[in-house]
């Protein structure tokens, strides 16, 4: 036995061990949804004889189920979140962009205030906003839902493209406005093309958001069918007679989108996130 | 010379326009609301007619107001522990950055983003309904291994001693997946040249943990550490979720949002909330300057 094998199989051992760690830490991770899963496929009998386990028959009539009761939950938050997202990266693409190529009288002013908008605590403004609202008469709609993300996702999404968009090189917009291009063409030209990686990012982000708001829906919806997913689930769950497999059914299904689009832009959001979230 | 005058103030009038849209949204949905709870913070107001000045009168109340003090204490509770539940992550960052294999590297990554995906709201409801006293998970779990009687349960949820703890322990095993990532980008972005020089030093893995990576990583964990505390001290979410309005039994866990909430529409103390609400900004404002000086010491 030489030292250097005797080293290998240390570490081996530590290469193992880390596995081992995080293989532990996972299975706790995908415990809930686990179960959300297995019970989801079962009738109130099954949940209460063996809570544990997948268990046939499986009942696939709960989804149905729970998809009849969440659907319309699911297109409010599906139409608050397209929405938010597309005019979020819209205003806030064109707002980066004249601050990010011009100086104007009060520019370095307005973009002061605009991050003045970070130092802002969300739970401060919650009362105030909720009476502001009351009084623009858009309490009880989808409208305010897509203002209040818009308006609450400009400074982040601003402050990120203009940072991008200052790095694009100059000659790119020279060549466009000698082509006569005018702002908008520039940023369809040139803009959008370079900073599709930085939007989608944002884009995702501020979609995930969205989708999981909570405490403003709770406030200003007051039709059922208005609610969006958030306050809809809870409603759901905190019947007295519960049927747990349509309930839990329910769950998976307002997780989908989440997860589907997860799926396709798992590259980007995983090295997006790691790569853009701290930068120095 | 009059004409590129014309065009320069024209220019200037288009990038106004087309700031307009964020300005106004900005200006209206932030800026005002924020101003306006200054504002109504004077105010005996009950949200509609009733608007009576009272100067710092409800800040005098706040003071010695015993719900709210309590609501403080819980909250100092939870980011403590919320600190505490941070380990996990950076463990779980570093067993990730060390793997040999770049490619189970990224597996792990996708992995533990999986879980983090499911909504928020969602993932609060399994856990209270593992909570649930009679037919939840955990309790089923302690009975089948006989450390519990399933006819008399113990009410994580709803018994004022185990509610406290019942919360923390919430998001076992606590891996947060922007932490994960944003501890991976720190460590990645350690140079190689560090870790020559510790091997040639002859390191050991513990103090390359201690002496190397966490003091390298400490700007990653502090910005964490101020979005997780930001984001405690003004949530209410959660609380909400698992126990009521009233923050659980006795509202032993009201933690000073939800009492803001209750507040402002439960009991139109409008006036007395919009004070609460500056008051939990202060507090963050100041720990924010304080987190300033201590980043710009420290480089």
């Amino acid at each position: 036995m030489s030292a250097k094998s005797g080293m290998k199989s240390k570490s081996m051992f530590a290469e193992m061990s880390r596995h081992t760690l995080i293989l532990f830490v996972l299975l706790f991770a995908f415990f809930p949804l686990y179960m959300m899963l297995q019970i989801s496929l079962k009738d109130n009998a099954q949940f209460t004889n063996n809570l544990w386990l997948p268990m046939a028959p499986f009942h696939w009539a709960n989804w149905q189920v729970g998809w009849l009761a969440i659907r319309d939950f699911i297109a409010n938050t599906v139409v608050v979140s397209v929405f938010s997202t597309v005019l979020t990266l819209a205003f806030a693409t064109i707002t980066a962009y004249v601050f990010a190529r011009y100086k104007f009288f009060g520019s370095e002013f307005l973009f002061f205030l605009l991050l003045g908008v970070m130092m802002m605590v969300g739970v401060a403004s919650l009362v105030p906003l909720f009476t502001l609202l009351r009084d623009l008469q858009l309490l009880n709609t989808l409208t305010a839902l897509v203002i209040l993300s818009v308006s609450g996702g400009q400074v982040m999404c601003v402050y990120v493209l203009k940072n991008f968009i200052e790095d694009i090189p100059k000659d790119l917009f020279d060549a466009a406005s000698i082509d006569g291009a005018g702002d908008f063409g520039s940023i369809w030209n040139v803009v959008l093309p370079m900073s599709g990686a930085i939007l989608s990012t944002l884009g995702i982000l501020r979609f995930i958001g969205t989708w999981n708001d909570f405490i403003m829906p709770m406030l200003v919806m007051r039709d059922q069918k208005l609610y969006t997913l958030g306050i809809g689930l809870m409603s759901l769950s905190s019947g007295y007679d519960r049927q747990w497999g349509p309930l839990m059914a329910a769950y998976c299904i307002a997780s989908i989108p989440l997860v589907l689009i997860f799926v396709f832009t798992m590259r980007l959001f995983v090295k997006g996130l790691s790569s853009g979230a701290v930068k120095g | 010379m009059w004409r590129s005058f014309s065009d320069s103030i024209k220019r200037r009038l288009n990038c106004y326009v087309l700031i307009l849209p964020t300005i106004i949204l900005v200006g209206l949905f932030c800026y005002y609301p924020a101003l306006s709870g200054l504002y109504y913070s004077f105010f005996d107001w009950d949200g509609a007619l009733h608007r009576e000045f009272m100067g710092l009168g409800n800040y005098m109340e706040a003071l010695t107001d015993k719900r709210l003090l309590w609501a403080f204490f819980i909250i100092l509770i939870f980011v403590v522990a919320n600190m505490v539940k941070m380990i996990p992550s950076i463990i779980v960052a570093l067993a990730i950055f060390h793997l040999k294999s770049k490619r189970s590297q990224y597996l792990y990554r996708v992995l533990f983003v999986i879980p983090m995906i499911i909504p928020g709201v969602v993932m609060i409801l399994m856990w209270r309904f593992f909570y649930e006293p009679n037919v939840g998970a955990l309790n089923r779990l302690l009975d089948a291994l006989g450390i519990i009687d399933i006819s008399s349960p113990p009410m994580w949820l709803a018994s004022p001693y185990l509610v406290i703890p019942s919360i923390i322990f919430m998001g076992f095993p606590w891996v947060g997946v922007v932490s994960v990532l944003i501890f991976l980008a720190g460590l990645q972005g350690i140079p190689d040249s560090v870790y020559e020089a510790a091997d040639l030093d002859g390191c050991g893995a513990f103090r390359r943990v201690f002496a190397i990576e966490l003091p390298l990583i400490l700007s990653q964990v502090r910005l964490t550490m101020v979005l997780m505390i930001i984001g405690t001290l003004g949530g209410f979410e959660q609380i909400l979720l698992l126990c009521n309005e009233f923050g659980g039994p006795n509202g032993v866990a009201n933690v000073p949002g939800l009492y803001m909430f209750r507040m402002a529409f439960m009991e139109g103390r409008v006036g007395y909330a919009c004070a609460l609400g500056m008051i939990v900004f202060l507090i963050i404002m100041g720990l924010t300057i304080i987190n300033e000086k201590f980043v710009r010491i420290d480089k």
